[in-house]
C-alpha cells in the first residue's frame, strides 16, 4: 500500500508563513482535492510535496521515505506534476514534450526505445492528443497544451500525480474528460492524486476527499460531505453558498450567492413569498441591503427554504410536497403583519401554495407596499386554472407594483423604504398597520 | 504526413541525426580545404592535398616530394592551416556556448557573451597592453596577453554568477540582468581606458574587433582542448537542456538536477568562450545566430542541436574569415563585420520562411 504522508509541514517566504502545521495522509486510490481561496497555500503545498520547496518544518514521506532524501530522478519515476502554467521556451512538438516524460526511466545516452514510444502513444491517446503529435507545442490552444502536459505526466508512469489547477484553460468537455481520466487512473491504477481545484462542483463530483485550506492552515479535511458545507464555504471563501446534493450526479454541488455586502442594518421587515429557487437571489439581495427578511410558506428541501436557512431568515415552513395547512397559514398571517413591504417572486402557483398569494393580497388591500416580480409569464406558471392570475390582478388593482426583473427590486425597495421612513417611521417594523380580516376581503 | 507514420519517423530519428552529422563533418573538411586555397600565393588544390597528406604518418610515403614546394608547404602549414583551424575552433566554441546559454536562459537573445565574457576579456586585454609595459612581453611572449584575456573573461563570468546568488540558488532572471549590467559597466571602463591610451589604441580596437591574424600553433594547442572537452561534456547534458526549456520546476519534476546542470554548463560555456576570445578577440554574432539558424532547420532538440551548431559554427567562421582575408584587397576587414554582414540576410530569410514555426 503506497502512502503519502504530510506531517506538520510549515513553509515560509521570509517571515510570512505560507503553510503552517499541515497534516495529511493519502493512500493509493485516493483523489484529494485541495481547495481554498487565492493565497491560502495550495500551490505551495504541492511544491512542498514535489521537492520544489523544502518545508521549514515537518516532513513529507512517500512510503515512509523522506521525499527530500530521494534523488530527483528517482522521485520523477514515482511522482509526476502538472504545473499551473507551462511556458515552453522552444518549439518542441507535442510528441517531443510527452517523450520527455520518459526521461527519468532512461539512461543518459539512451534514445527512446519502442517501449517508451508505445507508453507515450498510449498516454497521448488517453488524453486525446495523439493527433497533435507533430504540432509545435507553442501553436496549440491552452486546452490542447494542458492535455499534452497531462500526457507527459502519464508517460512518467507515476504512482503519485500532482495537478495544480489542471482545469484552468479547459472548456467543459475537456474538464470532464480530464477529470474522468484522472478518476479512472485513481481507481484502476491505484494512483495517489492531489489536485488543486478552484471549481468546487468538479472537486465535489470527482474527488474522494477534500483538503480545505484557509490562511496557511488546514481549515477542514475529510470526505466531500464533511468538508464542503455552507458553513465552511462561508468561513473560507466569505461567500454565502447553497450546497445541495444533485440527484443526477449523486454528488454535492455548490451554488454561490453574490458576495456579502457590508450594509448597515435597516429597521424594516420585508416578507418574501417565493419557492423553487425563485426567491434565492431576492432574499440575498434584501439581506445584503440590511433589511429584516422573512419568508414563507416554503416547503422544506426547497432551494428557497435552504437559502432562508443559510441566511438565517425566519421562515414558515411546510413538509416537502405538502399543501399549506391552516396552521401554517395562521403563522404566515402573523408574520406578514410585521412586514412593511411584501415581495412576491415569479414562483409557479399550484393549489398547494395558493394560500401564500391570498394572504399577500390581504396585506396589499391593507395598504402594505407590495412588489410582484413578473419575470416569467404568468400563463406558464399558473396551475390553478386562473385563480392565481385573478389574485395577482387583484393585487395590481390595489396598488401592487409589478417588476420585470429581480435585479430592479433593491433600488425600488430602497426608495419605498426611504419614503415610508420619512412619513411614518413607526410603520416600518410593526403590527401597527390597519388590520383587515379575511372576511372583509371576500366581501369586496 | 499521416499520424500513423509519426512513430516510424521518430524511431528512425537517431539514424537520421547520425547522417546529418556525417554530412556536416564532410562539409567542414571540404570547407577547410577550400579555404586553404585562398590567399595571395596561388597554391593548387592538388598541392594542398599533397602537403596535407605529407603531414600524416603512413600516408606520407606515397607523396612525391617533388610536387611540393617548401615555401608553399610553410605557407600552408604555418600560416593558412593554423588560421583556418583557429576559425573552426573559435566558431565551434562560440556556437556551442551559444546553444548552452540559450538553453539555460530559455532566451533566444542569449549568446556566448551574455555574462560579460567579451567585456571582461577586452578590459583585461586593454589593461595588460596599457600597463604591463614591454617587460611582461619580453619575458613571457605574446602568450601572456592571451592568458590575460582568458582570465578576464572567466573572472567576469564568475563575478556575475556569484553576484546573482540568492541563498543556494541562482535565479536565471537575476543572472541575465547582472550579466547585462556588468557588461555595460565594463564597457564604460573600457572606453575610459581607450581614451587614455595613445599609440596603443589602434592595436586594442583591432583586437576587440576580432580576427585571426598572427595565429600560431601554440594558440591552437591551448584553446582546442577547452572547446573539444567542453563540448563533449556539454553533450552529456543535452537531454537536460531540453527539459530546462520548460522551466526549472518542470525540469526538476522530470528528474533533472537543475542547479547542478546549470552550474556545469555555465562553467563550460564560460571556459569555452574565454578560450575562444583569448585567441580571436570579440567575434560577435556567431554565438547568437548559429544556434538559431540551426534550430530553425533541424528543430529544438539539444541532442542534435548542440553537435550540429558546433560544426555549423566552425564552417561559418572559416568561410567568413576567408572572405575577410580577400574581400578588400590589401587591408583585412574584421571578421566580426563579415559574420554580421553575411549572417543577417540569411537569418532573416530563414526567420521569414519559418515564421509560423518559430514562436518565441
Amino acid at each position: 500500500m503506497v502512502l503519502l504522508s504530510i506531517d506538520g509541514v510549515e513553509c515560509r517566504y521570509g517571515s510570512i508563513k505560507i503553510l503552517e502545521n499541515v497534516n495529511l495522509n493519502v493512500k493509493e486510490g485516493d483523489f484529494v482535492g485541495i481547495i481554498g481561496p487565492n493565497g491560502s497555500g495550495k500551490t505551495t503545498l504541492l511544491k512542498c510535496i514535489s521537492q520544489t520547496l523544502k518545508p521549514h518544518k515537518g516532513t513529507v514521506l512517500l512510503d515512509k521515505t523522506d521525499i527530500y532524501s530521494i534523488k530527483s530522478v528517482e522521485l520523477a519515476k514515482r511522482m509526476a506534476v502538472v504545473p499551473q502554467e507551462s511556458n515552453i521556451g522552444f518549439s518542441f512538438t507535442a510528441l517531443d514534450i510527452v517523450l520527455m516524460g520518459r526521461n527519468p526511466h532512461m539512461k543518459r545516452f539512451q534514445m527512446e526505445s519502442g517501449k517508451d514510444m508505445s507508453i507515450v502513444k498510449e498516454a497521448m491517446l488517453r488524453t486525446n492528443t495523439w493527433q497533435l503529435a507533430e504540432r509545435p507545442i507553442n501553436e496549440l490552444s491552452g486546452g490542447e497544451r494542458q492535455r499534452v502536459i497531462i500526457a507527459r505526466a502519464l508517460a512518467q508512469q507515476p504512482t503519485v500525480l500532482l495537478l495544480d489547477e489542471p482545469l484552468t484553460h479547459l472548456d467543459m468537455i475537456n474538464q470532464l474528460e480530464i477529470m474522468d481520466l484522472v478518476k479512472e487512473l485513481c481507481i484502476k491504477e491505484r494512483l495517489i492524486v492531489l489536485a488543486v481545484i478552484h471549481d468546487l462542483n468538479l472537486a465535489a463530483r470527482y474527488c474522494s476527499s477534500l483538503l480545505m485550506l484557509k490562511g496557511a492552515t488546514v481549515f477542514a479535511a475529510g470526505t466531500v460531505e464533511q468538508a464542503l458545507t455552507s458553513k465552511n464555504i462561508k468561513s473560507v471563501f466569505r461567500v454565502d453558498a447553497i450546497v445541495r446534493k444533485s440527484a443526477v450526479t449523486n454528488s454535492l454541488y455548490v451554488i454561490p450567492l453574490t458576495p456579502q455586502k457590508i450594509c448597515s442594518p435597516r429597521n424594516c421587515s420585508i416578507h418574501v413569498i417565493s419557492g423553487a429557487g425563485t426567491g434565492t437571489l431576492t432574499m440575498k439581495a434584501l439581506v445584503d441591503e440590511g433589511y429584516k427578511v422573512t419568508a414563507g410558506v416554503l416547503n422544506m428541501l426547497d432551494t428557497d427554504y435552504e437559502t432562508a436557512e443559510l441566511l438565517k431568515i425566519p421562515t414558515v415552513s411546510e413538509a416537502p410536497f405538502s399543501p399549506i395547512t391552516e396552521e401554517s397559514k395562521q403563522a404566515l398571517r402573523e408574520m406578514i403583519k410585521r412586514a412593511a413591504i411584501i415581495v412576491v417572486t415569479s414562483v409557479p402557483f399550484g393549489y398547494g401554495n395558493l394560500s401564500n398569494l391570498e394572504l399577500a393580497l390581504e396585506a396589499t388591500i391593507r395598504g402594505v407596499k407590495t412588489y410582484v416580480i413578473n419575470e416569467m409569464p404568468l400563463e406558464g406558471r399558473d396551475f390553478t386554472s386562473g385563480k392565481a392570475t385573478t389574485l395577482l390582478s387583484e393585487m395590481k388593482r390595489y396598488g401592487a407594483i409589478f417588476v420585470d426583473h429581480p435585479s430592479e427590486l433593491p433600488t425600488l425597495v430602497n426608495a419605498t423604504h426611504d419614503v415610508i421612513k420619512m412619513r411614518k417611521p413607526s410603520a416600518l417594523d410593526s403590527g401597527h398597520l390597519k388590520r383587515v380580516s379575511p372576511e372583509q376581503i371576500s366581501t369586496k | 504526413m499521416s499520424i500513423d507514420q509519426v512513430e516510424t519517423k521518430y524511431s528512425k530519428r537517431s539514424s537520421k541525426w547520425k547522417l546529418i552529422l556525417l554530412a556536416l563533418i564532410a562539409t567542414l573538411v571540404v570547407a577547410i580545404v577550400l579555404c586553404l586555397n585562398i590567399g595571395f600565393a596561388p597554391i593548387s588544390f592538388s598541392e594542398i592535398l599533397n602537403i596535407l597528406a605529407k603531414q600524416i604518418p603512413l600516408v606520407n610515403n606515397s607523396v612525391d616530394p617533388s610536387t611540393v614546394s617548401t615555401i608553399n608547404e610553410s605557407i600552408i602549414m604555418q600560416i593558412r592551416l593554423p588560421r583556418v583551424f583557429a576559425g573552426a575552433i573559435v566558431g565551434a566554441g562560440l556556437a556551442a556556448a551559444g546553444v548552452m546559454y540559450q538553453g539555460i536562459f530559455r532566451n533566444p537573445m542569449a549568446d556566448s557573451y551574455l555574462l560579460g565574457a567579451s567585456a571582461g576579456a577586452s578590459l583585461a586585454y586593454t589593461l595588460a597592453i596599457l600597463y604591463s609595459g614591454s617587460l611582461a612581453m619580453t619575458f613571457l611572449g605574446t602568450g601572456i596577453f592571451q592568458f590575460v584575456a582568458f582570465a578576464g573573461a572567466v573572472i567576469t563570468v564568475f563575478l556575475v554568477y556569484f553576484m546573482s546568488r540568492v541563498g543556494k540558488k541562482v535565479p536565471i532572471t537575476t543572472l541575465l540582468l547582472s550579466g547585462i549590467v556588468v557588461n555595460i559597466f565594463l564597457l564604460s571602463l573600457q572606453t575610459v581606458f581607450e581614451l587614455r591610451s595613445g599609440k596603443e589604441l589602434h592595436g586594442i580596437v583591432a583586437w576587440i574587433a576580432g580576427g585571426f591574424t598572427n595565429i600560431t600553433w601554440i594558440s591552437i594547442y591551448t584553446v582546442f582542448p577547452f572547446v573539444l572537452v567542453g563540448t563533449i561534456i556539454a553533450y552529456f547534458y543535452t537531454k537536460d537542456l531540453n527539459m530546462l526549456s520548460m522551466g526549472d520546476d518542470t525540469a526538476q519534476h522530470l528528474g533533472v538536477n537543475t542547479e547542478r546542470v546549470r552550474q556545469i554548463l555555465l562553467l563550460i560555456g564560460c571556459l569555452i568562450t574565454g578560450a575562444a576570445v583569448s585567441i580571436s578577440g570579440i567575434i560577435g554574432f556567431v554565438g547568437l545566430i548559429i544556434p538559431h539558424m540551426t534550430r530553425l532547420v533541424i528543430g529544438p532538440d539539444h541532442r542534435i542541436l548542440l553537435p550540429t551548431s558546433t560544426i555549423v559554427g566552425a564552417i561559418f567562421l572559416i568561410l567568413c574569415d576567408s572572405l575577410a582575408r580577400v574581400a578588400t584587397g590589401a587591408s583585412e576587414l574584421p571578421v566580426g563585420v563579415i559574420t554580421a554582414l553575411s549572417g543577417t540576410p540569411f537569418f532573416i530569410y530563414l526567420l521569414r520562411r519559418r515564421k509560423t514555426m518559430y514562436s518565441l
